[in-house]
């Protein structure tokens, strides 16, 4: 299953014009939302082939999305996502949202260039 | 159901008073018997009916007197056994110093008795509080005594139940009724595996925990306690745990914390920035920059990602001094470390004009690493044998099987160091006076290297000679030696740490 469409729910402008960009211009088809209900709403209305979450959102935190999405029971089987954060969590609520998420990343590390190439190997898997 | 000590003495002097009067009366109707079957005395003669009450009076108050008497000693070492247990009774404790005891020689027995108590005073407050339901007036003040402090005293039975629990003491009482113990010890370091350790191994024993939070992050009324475990196989309260409530240091630190993990939030937001349009941009503008601009675009992304570096150690660091350093050790290759700074340290290489000789084999044994942590320590030398190495040198990075450690030397033929400087490198902020005054730093790198260098159970060490440069060494054992210690401890890194760094296991560290 190829990946194709992405919902990049990012509040800081410049980051998520930057994961945009990038992504259009690799050839995703990317909808871009800045607070955490929207977030919530457009991963459950329309089914994307993976999602970028942050986790410091206004209305409501990745972490939230997240459980809500994957909790108790997996809304979304055949969506990947993967946590960009720049916040450093606790133990328990990162090792939380690492066993439900398919990649945990640290977004001052990664270049969007980096995200891209992370994007294609999960394709692989 | 045996019966509390308090009630032996009472017991036991009517049964054998009793049976004193129930023998002198046998024996008085005996003697009447025979005066009469001899016929000494007439049965009914007067006198009689005087010599039988009168010798069973006289033969009951005798006898009567002889036995309180001789039992008074007895009565004596009960009283002061009862004083010493702190049992509830009517018997008077008596004075060892009492000029009578000191004639007959039990004043000795008693102090015996006595001192034998009082020696073993700091273990019994435990014991005493233990039995409050039968306790003395004593006792009972003791309890009242430590409600009113702020530590914590918890008793607990061979059972591990809670016997006693002062005000203080983080308690909550479950479901079914019963108290328990609320605090939250970290990884394998719990009360229970002490206890359990303990009942196997040990008589005596004792352990000590510090900044134990009795609720998780976030909570309400959050409190950090110092614990002091004492255990006494087969004792009435064999665990007695003495709670400090640190509260106040500790919190400040967890604060900081707070402010540290905000203020990199913050920071690395705009280097988020920075260094993904530098990446675009110099894929972008590849074909239109001029040679030297591209040099001016290189300083532009490897000083975004020392920044970014810089973060990280400092980020690490503040966990690493609050013991909130982690690691998550997994298998993995050298090379697979090495490739997550590879671009960026050949850059740095590159521009600052130094060679940079990479030899890692291919057919190395895999290691117990995180991959990130341990990229930074790798990344923190090279930048070191960049800075303290002359233009055009060359950085030397090697590796090689070293015992159940594969080794990994990065050296330099740089400006070195005096035997002065080495011994303390690996102290937070030492910077030696000549680097103070030529190169920037911030004195936290080799600090927080060998802090995480320690947290896998590896070693760090140097070799410098004065002008001819330096060679860092790190040692990371090799996977197999410690892949079942490993998957014992669900991968931390407790299971492998040496003695000293046990507690290098709360909270996550930074992973990219």
């Amino acid at each position: 299953m190829a990946i194709k469409t992405v919902l990049c729910v990012e509040d800081d402008r410049f980051i998520g014009e930057m994961y945009v960009r990038s992504l259009k211009k690799a050839g995703y088809e990317v909808d871009w939302v800045i607070d955490g209900n929207d977030g919530l709403v457009s991963a459950r209305n329309k089914q994307y082939d993976l999602i970028l979450l942050d986790v410091m959102l206004p209305e409501r935190r990745g972490s939230e999305i997240l459980e809500a999405l994957r909790g108790k029971e997996n809304l979304i089987p055949n969506t990947r996502v993967i946590v960009l954060t720049n916040f450093e969590q606790d133990e328990e609520s990162r090792m939380a949202m690492e066993q439900k998420a398919d990649a945990y990343l640290i977004k001052a590390e990664i270049t969007p260039k980096k995200l891209i190439s992370i994007i294609q190997q999960l394709d692989k898997i | 159901m045996p019966k509390p000590t308090n009630q032996f003495w009472p017991c036991f002097f009517g049964n054998r008073i009793s049976a004193l009067v129930l023998v002198q009366i046998l024996i008085s109707a005996g003697v009447g018997a025979a005066l009469v079957l001899t016929n000494t005395v007439q049965i009914d003669s007067l006198m009689l009916w005087i010599i039988i009450p009168g010798l069973l009076l006289i033969n009951l108050t005798f006898s009567i007197l002889f036995f309180v008497n001789s039992t008074k000693p007895t009565k004596e070492l009960l009283a002061a056994i009862m004083k010493v247990a702190g049992d509830l009774t009517d018997l008077t404790p008596p004075n060892p110093n009492d000029k009578k005891y000191e004639r007959s020689g039990l004043g000795d027995a008693l102090q015996t008795i006595y001192k034998l108590s009082s020696s073993r005073d700091n273990i019994p407050a435990g014991q005493a509080l233990a039995v409050t339901d039968r306790s003395s007036s004593k006792t009972l003040s003791i309890a009242e005594a430590l409600d009113t402090t702020t530590c914590g005293f918890i008793a607990l039975d061979a059972n591990h139940s809670i016997i006693y629990s002062n005000k203080s003491a983080p308690t909550f009482t479950n479901n079914e009724g019963k108290k328990e113990l609320k605090l939250i010890f970290n990884g394998n370091d719990t009360l229970d595996d002490w206890l359990k350790t303990c009942e196997e191994k040990s008589v005596h024993d004792e352990h000590a925990w510090s900044r134990i939070p009795d609720r998780l992050p976030n909570e309400e009324g959050r409190r950090f306690f110092d614990v002091i475990a004492s255990y006494q196989k087969g004792a009435a309260a064999e665990t007695v745990l003495s709670l400090v409530d640190r509260t106040g240091a500790y919190i400040i630190d967890e604060e900081n914390l707070d402010f540290v993990s905000f203020a990199a939030h913050e920071l690395r937001g705009p280097i988020t920035v920075i260094r993904g349009y530098l990446d675009v941009l110099q894929d972008e503008l590849d074909g239109v920059l001029q040679e030297d601009q591209k040099q001016l675009f290189h300083r532009l992304i490897i000083s975004s990602n020392r920044l970014s570096g810089y973060i990280n150690n400092i980020l690490n660091t503040s966990r690493y001094d609050r013991r909130h350093l982690k690691v998550h050790l997994v298998e993995d290759t050298v090379a697979n470390v090495y490739d997550v700074i590879s671009d960026d340290m050949q850059l740095r290489a590159g521009v600052q004009n130094r060679m940079l000789s990479v030899a890692i084999p291919k057919d190395l044994p895999t290691i117990a690493v995180d991959r990130a942590s341990m990229s930074e320590v790798f990344g923190n030398l090279i930048d070191n044998a960049i800075k303290y190495s002359n233009e055009g040198g060359i950085i030397n990075v090697s590796a090689k099987v070293y015992g159940d450690f594969v080794e990994v030397a990065i050296q330099d033929h740089g400006i070195g160091m005096p035997d002065n400087v080495v011994s303390q490198l690996f102290q937070k902020f030492y910077r030696s006076h000549r680097s103070r005054e030529t190169v920037a730093g911030t004195g936290i790198g080799l600090y927080i290297s060998k802090a995480i260098v320690e947290s896998h159970g590896g070693t760090i060490s140097v070799r410098s000679e004065d002008g001819k440069g330096s060679t860092f060494t790190v040692l990371l054992p090799i996977y197999a030696t410690v892949a079942d210690k490993l998957k014992a401890g669900n991968n931390s890194n407790e299971s492998i740490i040496k003695v000293g760094s046990g507690w290098i296991k709360n909270h996550s560290m930074f992973r990219g």
